[in-house]
């Protein structure tokens, strides 16, 4: 049933943030005139294509977040949760569809964020230059990272999902106790979320207490204790708060 | 076993009390009316047996399983309000029930549909609130379920409408299921209901035969409620 929920899940968040990524592709290509060559190089309207580059930069990252929250919160929560949580489907596979979509669609944000960038110096006349230095760039980036530094490289790779996926669920969570609450939910999962920065803070501050000698050289072996540490407490979290929703949703869910 | 089997339910929020001590036994074969002013716990009755709401205590059992994925899978339900996606078409969400209950028969919704003259290309959110009310009726009806809990089916729609709803109910249903109708709007369904409850702040203070209530007090269900409810 997980591959049937995000089958609806994945296309719903994108139809809300489409509009936004087209606009801010949209600034990116006038951003890029208006610093290219051909420009007439105002200052006025570098200064106005930059603004709005960034606000539809910030709308792109404030609307993603806003989505996503709302998307649980409705329809797991709120109104549509007449149909949804008639499904047969587990609390478990809810949570994942709407988890996973979230994430994905994080990431295609990111992507959308590089996609701007290129578009910028496509039109300011400076992707050929791009193109030029690009490899030597890569190919020196290739040669100064050795052996077990590829490791490390991996390391934060994974660190970063793990952080993006203990984000989104530390948010499920807070909306789902803050729902606990049969009035002033948004307050109330407010107030959970604040809880929640506290406990992560709490669990943080123990870990350090535990491991005082945790970094001595700071070297590859630290680098590797630290990553390590960091993604067994991340993963912890993440089943906390996904055992925290489940939970909530499957013995204490009280519709409005 | 009956197909709902409901003992000793109370459900409270804060200090308001729902539902009271309920106990009630349905067995399968039959149209039953849940019925009862506004606030006197039907939806809270039926919000418990569809999962979305926890009892305070007590039990509420389907085919003697306690609502989950096991009765979701047998259960056909109407909510009060419109819960469905209102970006969909008819035919998108034709998908989306065949998607995910087995016993969603596809062709009979699509019938029903156009029966109705819905267009299939329009989305929900340009319907009309009586549309969007026959459409989601339709998209329930079209299963073949053990047991159907409808909120206020004909709560908002036209007098029309309303024979239309009841009849899909009636040539819908099979033997084997139970359709529980919710509604204070008594003597539009009267004529379709095999069972009656009357719940009254939260209590059920009648459960019997309509035909039965007509014989016995050689009063309708309607002047009964009328009696009963009177304020």
């Amino acid at each position: 049933m997980l591959g049937k929920l995000l089958k609806y899940e994945i296309p719903e968040l994108g139809r809300k943030l489409a509009p936004l990524y087209i606009g801010w592709a949209a600034t990116a290509v006038l951003l890029g005139l208006a610093v290219g060559p051909a420009a007439s190089k105002s200052d006025f309207m570098v200064v106005l294509s930059g603004m709005l580059y960034s606000a539809a930069a910030t709308a792109v990252v404030v609307m993603t977040v806003i989505t996503i929250i709302q998307r649980y919160s409705n329809s797991l929560l709120g109104d549509d949760a007449y149909f949804n949580q008639v499904l047969p489907v587990t609390a478990s596979e809810h949570i994942a569809s709407k988890g996973l979509s979230a994430m994905i669609w994080v990431i295609v944000s990111g992507a959308v964020m590089c996609l701007t960038g290129l578009l910028i110096a496509i039109f300011s006349g400076s992707m050929a230059e791009f193109l030029r230095v690009m490899p030597d760039i890569w190919r020196d980036i290739i040669m100064k990272i050795k052996g077990e530094e590829w490791l490390i490289l991996l390391e934060i790779l994974i660190m970063m999902v793990f952080s993006l996926t203990k984000s989104v669920l530390a948010i499920y969570a807070a909306i789902t106790i803050g729902h606990q609450a049969q009035k002033r939910t948004t307050l109330a999962s407010i107030g959970a979320y604040i809880g929640v920065l506290f406990f992560e803070t709490f669990v943080g501050r123990t870990g350090m207490s535990i491991f005082p000698n945790f970094f001595r050289n700071f070297d590859i072996y630290d680098m590797h204790k630290f990553f390590g540490g960091g993604m067994l407490i991340t993963a912890a979290l993440c089943a906390i708060y996904f055992l925290i929703c489940k939970y909530l949703m499957e013995k204490r869910l009280n519709l409005a | 076993m009956a197909r709902i089997e409901i003992n000793h339910l109370t459900k409270n929020f804060g200090g308001l009390t729902a539902l009271d001590e309920v106990d009630l036994s349905l067995e399968k074969g039959q149209i039953v009316g849940l019925l009862g002013p506004n606030g006197s716990g039907k939806t809270t009755l039926i919000k418990i047996l569809n999962g979305l709401l926890t009892p305070t205590s007590g039990s509420a059992e389907i085919n003697g399983m306690k609502p989950g994925v096991g009765t979701k899978k047998i259960v056909a339900y109407l909510p009060d309000r419109n819960a469905l996606p209102d970006y969909m078409t008819s035919d998108q969400l034709i998908g989306l029930y065949k998607d995910f209950f087995e016993d969603f028969d596809s062709d009979k919704a699509g019938a029903m549909i156009d029966d109705l003259g819905i267009d299939r290309k329009q989305t929900l959110k340009k319907m009309s609130k009586g549309t969007k009310e026959k459409l989601q009726l339709c998209l329930v009806m079209a299963r073949t379920a053990e047991v159907y809990l409808l909120d206020e089916p004909i709560g908002g729609v036209d007098p029309a409408t309303r024979d239309y709803i009841l009849r899909t109910i009636i040539s819908n249903y099979n033997e084997d299921a139970v359709v529980v109708i919710s509604t204070h709007l008594i003597s539009d369904i009267e004529s379709v209901l095999d069972d009656v409850v009357f719940i009254k702040n939260g209590r059920v203070v009648l459960h019997d035969k309509a035909d039965h209530i007509r014989e016995e007090k050689g009063e309708s269900v309607d002047q009964l409620f009328r009696e009963v409810f009177k304020c």
